[in-house]
């Protein structure tokens, strides 16, 4: 009887070792897709290896989509075009496209599976995006929460970029985050200077990436970031411009302003910080400085919650109501607005409502 | 308890350093079926369910986002108001979507109690019951959010 039992295990044991083998033999086999062409543009190919994203096998050709969460499908940065292949629609897409876009061919590269050649449209622009390897070359506390971080670059030693801009910072394992973390910022400081940027990064409570950066890294280490990205940047036009920005929002104002100085502009621009208490208000100096060197540029903060022993004596609650004090021709105003989609929302319908052009309200939206 | 293929993920989700630094169980080392089962046995034995206690925290969120991050009083009892930072998470349940990094901050003025709760801790509530472990950082016990918001 124990024969026949022992008998029986060995022929179930055999016959599964020999189906776990075939097993892995299809998968090697049928998950093979070998080596598939993208076409990007109808302009060139790229040859990858089958059976990656279409957002990973980009960036294995040095091609950097935009991606804020590292390709896990959460961020909905990753938008591309696909006009032939990439096969159908995922779910995991759904919730981060409109119908508007489902019905362009509008995909998440991070979830588009190179199965077959495909062949997709991206902006131009993307071709400039590089992955540097770069230093930290300096640490600055502007705040309790907000650091400004110069990087230097070493590999490639150069970039080149539009102030407004902004790069991807990739981090590394730390303490319970065992994986990499991507976030995206703007650069705040010029384009001219085209060895070093910087960022300015506020913590964040519970923030993978800033407090990696805050409680971690220090001046000397070495760091990658992608980029640049995106197409907040200043418009090549004769209108007045305001601004608004608080917190790390002034981020891109600044890179904006440091290009004008060296630019010059006659321009009459007016930049509205909005702060919560004097403790949130940094770098006023360095505004101030801006007010010297572009006499048509005026900085005014606005405090929304100043207590009475800060003595302050500025303008206080929402920014609004202060647009009418600089505002000349509404509809010859430019507006460039960083922040909260809360605080892009009200200051653009109050914009809207006091005549300025929907189409000339430019924002960077944390949202 | 041996958990399905879908459990194993949705913990995982749930360590720290995954979607949040300090992850969503804190302490706790019940399985997240069980914190939602005594989470919600509390509510039942103060007359709520979770539904009407995210409907609840809906309106508070909603009425503090039209005041554009300015505290707005609400019903003469509650100072509420938004912060927003940058940045979207998804949900640990694998729920498609991501939620801002947007914090509502309820005070009621009668009782000085403040509570603060973020997009994804709504969502949580509405969509699974799953209110976080004890000693997570936005674990929102069922009792004190009944006793502030209603």
């Amino acid at each position: 009887m124990i024969k026949l039992i022992l008998t029986d295990i060995a022929i179930l044991t055999v016959v599964s070792v020999f189906f776990a083998i075939l097993l892995v033999i299809a998968q090697r086999f049928l998950s093979n897709y070998g080596i598939l062409k993208i076409n990007i543009n109808g302009k060139r190919d790229v040859s990858v290896k089958g059976g990656n994203s279409l957002l990973s096998s980009l960036s294995e050709e040095q091609i950097f989509i935009p991606s804020a969460c590292g390709g896990r499908g959460s961020c909905g940065a990753c938008k591309c075009k696909v006009i032939e292949g990439g096969g159908p629609l995922l779910p995991t897409e759904k919730p981060l496209l409109t119908k508007a876009e489902m019905d362009s061919g509008i995909r998440l590269a991070c979830q588009v599976k190179v199965k077959t050649e495909i062949k997709i449209d991206i902006p131009e622009s993307i071709f400039n995006i590089r992955r540097f390897k770069t230093r930290i070359a300096k640490i600055e506390d502007y705040t309790y929460d907000t650091k400004g971080i110069t990087f230097e670059l070493l590999e490639p030693g150069t970039i080149s970029f539009k102030a407004g801009q902004y790069m991807q910072l990739e981090t590394q394992p730390y303490g319970k985050v065992k994986q990499k973390v991507v976030r995206a910022y703007s650069i705040s400081s010029g384009p001219q200077n085209d060895k070093q940027f910087q960022l300015i990064i506020r913590l964040v409570p519970e923030g993978m990436c800033t407090t990696w950066v805050h409680n971690y890294l220090k001046e000397g280490d070495e760091v990658y970031l992608t980029g640049p990205y995106g197409d907040f940047f200043i418009r090549d036009t004769d209108a007045d411009i305001i601004f608004v920005a608080g917190g790390s929002g002034k981020a891109p104002i600044k890179s904006m302003l440091e290009d004008l100085e060296v630019k010059g502009t006659d321009r009459k621009m007016t930049y509205f910080f909005g702060a919560r208490t004097t403790k949130d208000l940094y770098l006023t100096e360095y505004m101030q400085h801006f007010e010297q060197v572009l006499p048509t540029f005026q900085y005014i903060p606005v405090l929304s919650h100043p207590s009475a022993d800060e003595n302050w004596n500025g303008r206080t609650g929402f920014v609004m109501p202060f647009f009418k004090e600089v505002m000349r021709d509404p509809k010859n105003t430019e507006a460039y607005l960083c922040g909260s989609p809360g605080m892009i929302n009200a200051v653009t319908k109050a914009l809207v409502e006091m005549g300025v052009p929907t189409e000339k309200i430019y924002y960077d939206s944390f949202g | 308890m041996k958990q399905t293929p879908l459990e194993l993920r949705i913990t995982k989700k749930m360590q720290p350093g995954v979607i949040t630094l300090n992850g969503f169980l804190g302490n706790d080392d019940r399985h997240f079926h069980e914190i939602i089962a005594d989470d919600e046995k509390t509510l039942e034995k103060l007359g709520y369910t979770a539904e009407q206690v995210a409907e609840r925290m809906q309106y508070f969120t909603d009425l503090s986002w039209e005041f554009y991050e300015q505290p707005v009083e609400v019903e003469g009892k509650y100072a509420v108001e938004t912060e927003i930072v940058r940045g979207k998470l998804p949900c640990p349940f694998s729920h498609p979507g991501v939620y801002r990094k947007a914090f509502t901050i309820l005070t009621n003025t009668e009782t000085g109690v403040t509570i603060r709760w973020s997009s994804l801790n709504l969502h949580l509530i509405k969509a699974h019951h799953f209110f976080e472990g004890k000693g997570s950082t936005y674990r929102l016990d069922p009792e004190l959010l009944v006793k502030t918001l209603f």
